[in-house]
């Protein structure tokens, strides 16, 4: 058997899954990667972020170690340090990632991909062509720009930008609240920065529940970041070495003066300078048009991750690309987003799969709500983290699970619990049957379950 | 990993089986569950199920190659291009350790019906219970969840395929009322629909000159009410004449195997039954050897327990031949579903009188039609049409049962 030749653009969580699975099913792989492997995931995203706010964690418990009986003294952050641990942790990572590729023999080839025809591309710097049977193309996201009146003379932070400060700004204001803005948001009000989040619609990460976010709302709001929801930024000029930001609010026109004004608004596929419209690849709405398969228009070319739009998380880019692999292997597989696991790592941390409560009642399905509160569950009141509750939403016929959200401690470790749940079609009688470890938060979920089906032990 | 793919063993004495295709070629991906090759024995095909999901790395047993029981005859791996690991010889590979399933092989003497799934069915949780509300059996259920898991998706397009069904029959469509599917309506409908697929069913009519049972009837009414107390009926007759029958043309009291023809030295006579909201056939045992007096009393018991709801599953199980009969609502002739798994039922019309040429006359005569339905993979269009002219003999002249 000729072993197939499946090319891979891009080494990003999308790109570098796909690339092992096309290997382990016996293919021979070529992966191009223009930057460093691991993509915005590693590089700019979720790892570097998790390695801030974990520094910032542990900063904040620090300094509320008198009530665990623990006093630290000259207690201090040295931002440089914090970030050159982010770089060794984000270099330890690529690092792994380049040397699984090289054991199942993946050649990686850095540069730019062009298309040249729908088989073959070839290297910008290099002129090198590289030929294949299967082409996967994974090239990601790169934020999305806001345009206003003044940003073409003031710079607006992006995400990638807060992850490579040199050093702490005095102030800095972040345009959006969404996942990124909070987290963001706070780490860096921890590190002694005022923050202010700026959110065009009535609340903070606006797509969740409104519980979840109303109570992460509240905890960013007790820490010191300020929040203007239902505002817009109108306009930004200079202000000595300030930046003046006049902001449209529901209570009429104000002005704020920061030292960094940033963006957090989304991010949008990027597949420009590939040369996509030269061989006829289909796109919509600026992102790759695939099916449920993975499968572009044309038949040997997949797409997945941020470049085909959609949910853009790290872990759906993964699950795409084993998908596109083992199709393009031969083995027939359909992408299906019922349970996506949505997580923050604020603390404290949210995270929630299914749907909302909200969506739930739009979809028309009848529903049922269990909320059980951190209050309740004994580790949480012995690590002193009660603020919070696990909330589940449930379809009232047959308690089939629709939708768990969770804000407290763990909240995105505890979230897998439900994640499975949904994906086997679970009702709340079998979480309430499952034994939950003692002393953990995940009781929270049994309990929650059992306020729908035979009641809460926990719970007046 | 490589994944063995054996020749099973369907049935008690079956030792080896012959490949006759494969719905696969090599380097193929197969899904579990998913009909890989095709085999026979003496005179059963079977389609026997990839074990588990994979490529088809190796045919080791080609079209019409014999291969025992447990013997290998392909190789599965998981992932595309794996080497694949040669098996060692293994003669004595256990049969019952068989990983290929074989579809739809119904066990010697075991009804389609009595196997409640003692196996496994993997189902989610919402799909088990919107199953189990709705009727729909997992049985009979495709999963499309990994390892074929069925998921609410699946019982969905189940109880969209039942509802076209309704629908198809229901014209002009409208909202109508739906009635949850009662136990004893989900086993005739699994029934009467296994016998339309599994048998061979074949139709024989033949009109036959009643005169003679209604007066023999009306003669024995008294002879029979004073010994069983009972009114003896045409019915009643018909059973005993047919049982007669049988016992010269033993063909008929019968039943399909995968492994041959299990032929019945005992005549047990089922006896349709409408109720009001089903349908039961209760069993008269050892029909031949039962004068007319005791078949008039046991059919009354039935009868009476059958209404009351009485009946033990004993009591309606274990038939060897079955006789329907719609004469009391005036149908002239019908059809009757065979009884699995026997290999013959009678439909018996109406009687009516009609003219007929007797010595090249018209004469007015009460003729009844009655109907065999035979399965033809183990009776032959003669067989039954000779068994039918002995029926219709001892119709025409009752006291030939006595010769």
């Amino acid at each position: 058997m000729n072993k197939e030749r499946v090319i891979v653009i891009g080494g990003g969580v999308g790109g570098y899954p796909a690339a092992l699975r096309a290997a382990r099913m016996g293919a021979k792989v070529t992966l191009i990667e223009r930057d460093k492997m691991g993509g915005v995931c590693l590089n700019k995203g979720c790892i570097p972020t998790k390695v801030f706010l974990h520094s910032a964690s542990l900063y904040d418990e620090v300094k509320r170690g008198s009530i665990f009986g623990l006093t630290a003294e000259k207690l201090q952050i040295d931002f440089s340090k914090v970030s050159a641990r982010k770089n060794a942790v984000v270099d330890r990572l690529t690092a792994g990632v380049t040397s699984l590729l090289r054991h199942k023999n993946v050649s990686i080839v850095n540069g730019t991909a062009v298309f040249r025809d729908s088989n073959s591309l070839e290297i910008m710097e290099t002129g090198e062509a590289v030929v294949g049977d299967k082409i996967i193309l994974a090239t990601g996201s790169i934020p999305a720009q806001l345009s206003v009146d003044g940003s073409e003379d003031i710079r607006l932070l992006t995400s990638d930008d807060l992850l490579a400060l040199d050093s702490l700004p005095e102030s800095l204001l972040i345009i959006g609240g969404g996942y990124i803005g909070v987290e963001l948001g706070q780490f860096y009000c921890r590190m002694g920065v005022n923050v202010t989040i700026v959110e065009m619609l009535d609340r903070i990460i606006p797509t969740e529940d409104a519980e979840i976010s109303g109570a992460l709302e509240k905890a960013l709001v007790n820490e010191g970041i300020d929040i203007l929801t239902q505002t817009t930024v109108e306009k930004i000029e200079r202000s000595g070495s300030n930046k003046k930001v006049v902001l449209a609010t529901p209570a009429g026109h104000t002005e704020i003066v920061v030292s960094e004004v940033a963006q957090s608004v989304g991010r949008r596929p990027h597949f420009s300078g590939l040369n996509v419209e030269k061989i006829g690849l289909a796109t919509e709405k600026g992102r790759i048009a695939v099916n449920e398969k993975m499968e572009t228009n044309i038949p040997n070319i997949y797409a997945v991750g941020d470049v085909i739009g959609g949910i853009m998380l790290a872990h759906v880019a993964a699950a795409e690309g084993e998908c596109a692999a083992r199709n393009s292997m031969g083995q027939p597989t359909a992408m299906h987003y019922r349970a996506v696991p949505r997580c923050i790592y604020t603390s404290p941390e949210a995270a929630c799969v299914g749907m909302t409560e909200k969506a739930a009642g739009e979809a028309g399905r009848e529903v049922q709500v269990a909320r059980f509160p951190m209050q309740a569950i004994g580790k949480a009141v012995l690590q002193e983290q009660t603020d919070g509750m696990v909330k589940i939403v449930a379809d009232k016929r047959y308690g089939e699970v629709l939708g768990v959200h969770i804000i407290g401690p763990h909240a995105t470790e505890l979230i897998a619990e439900a994640v499975l749940a949904i994906e086997m079609e679970v009702t709340v009688e079998e979480l309430a049957h499952t034994i939950h470890p003692h002393p953990t938060v995940s009781e929270g979920i049994g309990e929650a379950a059992m306020v729908l089906s035979g009641g809460a032990v926990h719970m007046p | 990993m490589t994944i063995k793919v054996i020749m099973p063993k369907v049935g008690l004495t079956m030792t080896e089986g012959t490949i006759r295709e494969w719905k696969k070629k090599e380097g193929d991906w197969v899904e579990k569950g998913e009909i890989l090759f095709v085999f026979e024995t003496e005179k059963v095909t079977n389609d026997v199920e990839a074990p588990q999901s994979g490529f088809l790395a190796k045919i080791l047993a080609k079209e019409d190659d014999v291969v025992p029981v447990g013997g290998v005859v392909g190789l599965l791996v998981k992932e595309k291009g794996e080497q694949v690991e040669l098996p060692v010889e293994e003669a004595e590979a256990a049969p019952e350790a068989s990983p290929a399933t074989v579809t739809e092989v119904t066990e010697q003497g075991a009804s389609p019906i009595g196997n409640n799934g003692k196996a496994r069915i993997k189902a989610t949780p919402m799909a088990k219970k919107i199953a189990k509300e709705k009727g729909i059996d997992l049985r009979n259920v495709t999963g499309s969840g990994p390892g074929g898991r069925i998921r609410v998706s699946d019982v969905g397009s189940a109880i969209d395929a039942q509802a076209k069904a309704v629908e198809a029959i229901a014209v002009p469509v409208s909202e109508g009322k739906l009635v949850k599917l009662t136990g004893m309506r989900t086993i005739i409908a699994r029934k009467m629909l296994a016998s339309k697929i599994e048998t061979a069913q074949t139709y024989m009519t033949v009109s036959v000159d009643a005169t003679r049972i209604v007066e023999s009837r009306e003669k024995l009414v008294p002879v029979i009410e004073k010994i069983a107390g009972v009114r003896p009926t045409i019915n009643d007759l018909l059973m005993k004449i047919a049982a007669s029958a049988i016992s010269r043309h033993p063909i008929i009291n019968t039943r399909w195997t995968p492994d041959g023809i299990l032929w019945f030295d005992t005549i047990h006579m089922g006896m349709a039954m409408a109720l009001d909201d089903g349908l039961i056939v209760p069993v008269i045992r050892d029909i031949a050897t039962k004068p007319l007096s005791a078949i008039a009393r046991a059919r009354a018991e039935i009868v009476e327990k059958g209404r009351a709801g009485k009946l033990t599953p004993d009591e309606m199980k274990g038939s060897t031949f079955t006789l329907s009969s719609l004469g009391m609502f005036g149908v002239e002739q019908f059809t009757a579903n065979i009884n699995q798994p026997e290999s013959a039922i009678l439909a018996v019309g109406t009687v009516t009188d009609k003219p007929v040429v007797v010595n090249k006359e018209v004469v007015i005569r009460p003729i009844m039609k009655v109907t065999l339905s035979y399965d033809h993979r183990v009776i032959d269009g003669a067989k039954a049409a000779q068994f039918m002219k002995t029926l219709r003999e001892l119709i025409e002249e009752p006291f030939l049962i006595v010769a």
